[in-house]
């Protein structure tokens, strides 16, 4: 096992690797940007270390800067959380060539699913359906229109590096097919340096439904279980929660069981996640491989009560997982809100700024992973999740009903966060019945979709 | 300089003795000064003077330095480093979170290295803006200073006074001013992280007052 580990992140998830670290008895090096000084994990830490300036091309993403910083604080691993240099691959190979453990895949599984259109052709060789869509990348304008004609309108594009929905384009008709492609391949070389394109059927009405899974170095796989990810806003989840609504717990076990059976099978290995699009037939669809720990994962915390980073570290480590398929109980239900500082009433720009006081919520089930702490400056540079409120019931009637009290408890003051929209999705009867899909919220539009709440 | 008040008195010297003047006051502008500055900074004392000849030179910090030196910012005892391995964080509750809670200006020139002698006591740490500053690490790495360059010399804005090892490539450390070069604020081979203050710089432009006639001729640092 580790003796010390480095954690090159941020914010909520910087904390929580902190506590999962001190759980097990590893030191706990906090990497932090200028920005970041006065975070609450830079203070909890059993170390830390500023590694750069608030842009973090010259901190949390600096391979060398994170590495240097992992030698000289005498670390032996280096936790990358997610996002930033989480699914890098050069990034792991180097960690590696310095003698230091990356905490994730190996660098040549996380290269294996590297590419989202191999990583689907790969996981279809094991039995996994996958969307109909385009046979590799599109080659340029007229190879796309032939795709789209053979796949059928409405298509989306996507990009094949990255995610969180940037470069996404949904197109309805060859008319706007060239525009959208044009749009679609700036986008993704200003995000991801990469601007090839694939393309798939649009799904109309669909769910979004993830697998977790953990794989130790063994090739002993289990699942533990799936979570619904479909209240999103502009492909940027809100909320997410579990067991997914829309499902039979057949089709569930059914569907999670594949989804270990394929990534055990393709040598997958650590904790990851996968996604499906699931559509109103019921019928599921793999779309892509997160080789991370994902900000959602307490919803699955909450259910099976296993400690994921912990899971995390131990298979890096080279621990086998010591639990079986059989061990994984689920039990009851669990909504995960994502507490963010952004103003529903100015098209939902992030905010930043002092939080003059912060309050979280407490009571049974209610769990709050943040960072923030009264007088904390949201700092300008970086995402808005300010904090996650998990609430887990024995049912999910109770899961909402404490939800409720607990979004009514928390105090966040001085910055304006999405509290509202939560409070509106529990109040509206398409999330009450189970009915969420991920275009609901923004056909709606965030700003009607909070008027009406307030009209009921 | 004390050019004028020189001329006024200057009137029954002979212009040998005037040159004479001329070249020791010189001499204390470019040696004895840089160097007692650079000493004093390292020090921690208040005042220090020095006598040679018939010149005395006096060099005394503010008093507002004084009072500051009891806010130097906690950072000095929480800057990783080899030195100090399992440091055992801070307090957990949120109200000790917020008492510790050092204004980003407020900063003060200190070292978590233990490498100043007088760290800790009623030593100044910080000056007011302009009389010193002090060259930061560019990069999280090892510490390795220039060893041609010694406290007391002048180094021009720009001037290399060492380099931080980046997984074995090194990052340039440059003096941020014209100056005199002061004490160094971690040891060589120490580990140190970006922005971490590492080496003192006494500015340039601190002016010596120097007087003609044998009576009471004194040198004050201004």
């Amino acid at each position: 096992m580790f003796r010390k580990i480095l954690i090159a992140n941020r914010g909520e998830i910087a904390l929580r690797i902190v506590r999962a670290a001190r759980a097990l008895g590893i030191e706990a090096v906090v990497a932090y940007s200028e920005a970041d000084r006065e975070s609450l994990p830079v203070q909890l830490a059993d170390e830390a270390i500023c590694v750069g300036p608030a842009d973090a091309r010259r901190s949390y993403l600096s391979a060398p800067a994170v590495i240097s910083a992992a030698i000289v604080t005498g670390c032996d691993a280096v936790h990358p959380g997610y996002g930033f240099l989480s699914e890098d691959e050069g990034f792991a190979e180097v960690v590696r060539a310095h003698e230091l453990t990356f905490i994730g895949p190996p660098p040549e599984v996380l290269e294996r699913f590297a590419s989202k259109e191999a990583t689907r052709r790969l996981l279809a060789g094991h039995g996994l359906p996958m969307v109909p869509g385009s046979n590799g990348m599109l080659r340029d304008d007229g190879h796309a229109l032939e795709e789209a004609e053979r796949i059928g309108f409405p298509v989306l594009i996507k990009p094949s590096a990255g995610g969180g929905g940037k470069g996404m384009r949904m197109v309805r008709s060859p008319r706007e097919l060239e525009t959208a492609l044009t749009i679609g391949r700036s986008e993704a070389r200003a995000a991801f340096g990469d601007d090839s394109l694939y393309m798939e059927k649009w799904i109309e009405d669909n769910r979004h439904v993830e697998v977790q899974v953990a794989v130790d170095r063994f090739g002993h796989g289990i699942h533990l279980g799936e979570r619904d990810c479909s209240v999103q806003r502009r492909h940027q989840k809100l909320l997410e929660e579990a067991p997914a609504p829309g499902l039979s717990p057949a089709a569930r076990s059914e569907l999670c069981e594949r989804a270990i059976r394929a990534v055990v099978a393709a040598g997958y290995e650590n904790v990851g996640t996968l996604e499906f699009l699931v559509d109103r037939d019921g019928n599921y669809y793999f779309i892509e491989i997160n080789c991370r720990i994902q900000v959602e994962h307490p919803v699955t915390e909450a259910l099976t009560g296993i400690d994921l980073v912990a899971m995390q570290i131990r298979i890096a480590a080279g621990e086998p997982l010591g639990i079986a398929q059989a061990d994984v109980v689920s039990r009851g239900h669990a909504i995960e809100f994502r507490i963010n500082a952004e103003d529903a009433d100015a098209d939902f720009q992030p905010q930043a700024g002092i939080v003059d006081r912060f309050l979280a919520p407490g009571g049974p089930g209610v769990r709050v992973d943040s960072h923030v702490y009264s007088g904390y400056e949201v700092p300008p540079f970086y995402d808005s999740l300010l904090a996650k409120l998990i609430v887990w019931g024995p049912d999910r009637p109770t899961a909402i009903a404490r939800s409720r009290v607990a979004l009514d408890e928390l105090l966040v003051e001085g910055l304006v966060t999405n509290v509202p929209i939560h409070q509106a999705l529990l109040a509206n009867e398409a999330f009450l019945e189970g009915r969420m899909t991920t275009n609901l919220l923004d056909r709606v539009g965030g700003a009607a979709f909070l008027a009406a709440a307030a009209r009921a | 300089m004390a050019e004028g008040a020189g001329r006024a008195r200057s009137g029954s010297r002979s212009k040998t003795d005037r040159l004479a003047d001329h070249d020791a006051i010189e001499r204390l502008a470019d040696e004895l000064l840089p160097a007692l500055m650079a000493k004093l900074g390292a020090s921690g004392l208040g005042e220090m003077e020095v006598r040679e000849g018939r010149w005395k030179v006096r060099l005394r910090r503010p008093a507002s330095s004084q009072e500051a030196s009891g806010t130097s910012g906690r950072r000095s005892t929480d800057r990783p480093s080899r030195a100090q391995p399992g440091h055992a964080g801070h307090g957990h509750s949120p109200s000790a979170v917020e008492k510790h809670r050092p204004g980003r200006e407020a900063r003060a020139v200190s070292s978590g290295n233990g490498a100043r002698p007088n760290d800790g006591a009623s030593a100044p740490e910080t000056l007011p803006a302009g009389r010193r500053t002090v060259a930061t690490s560019p990069a999280v790495g090892i510490f390795h200073p220039r060893t041609d360059v010694r406290p007391g010399a002048w180094v021009r804005a720009g001037d290399r006074l060492g380099s931080v090892d980046v997984l074995g490539v090194p990052q340039e450390v440059v003096a941020p001013v014209d100056g005199v070069l002061g004490a160094s604020l971690v040891e060589s081979g120490d580990a140190v992280e970006y922005g971490q203050e590492l080496v003192l710089i006494e500015l340039a432009g601190v002016t010596s007052g120097g007087q003609g006639g044998g009576s009471s001729g004194a040198a004050e640092d201004a």
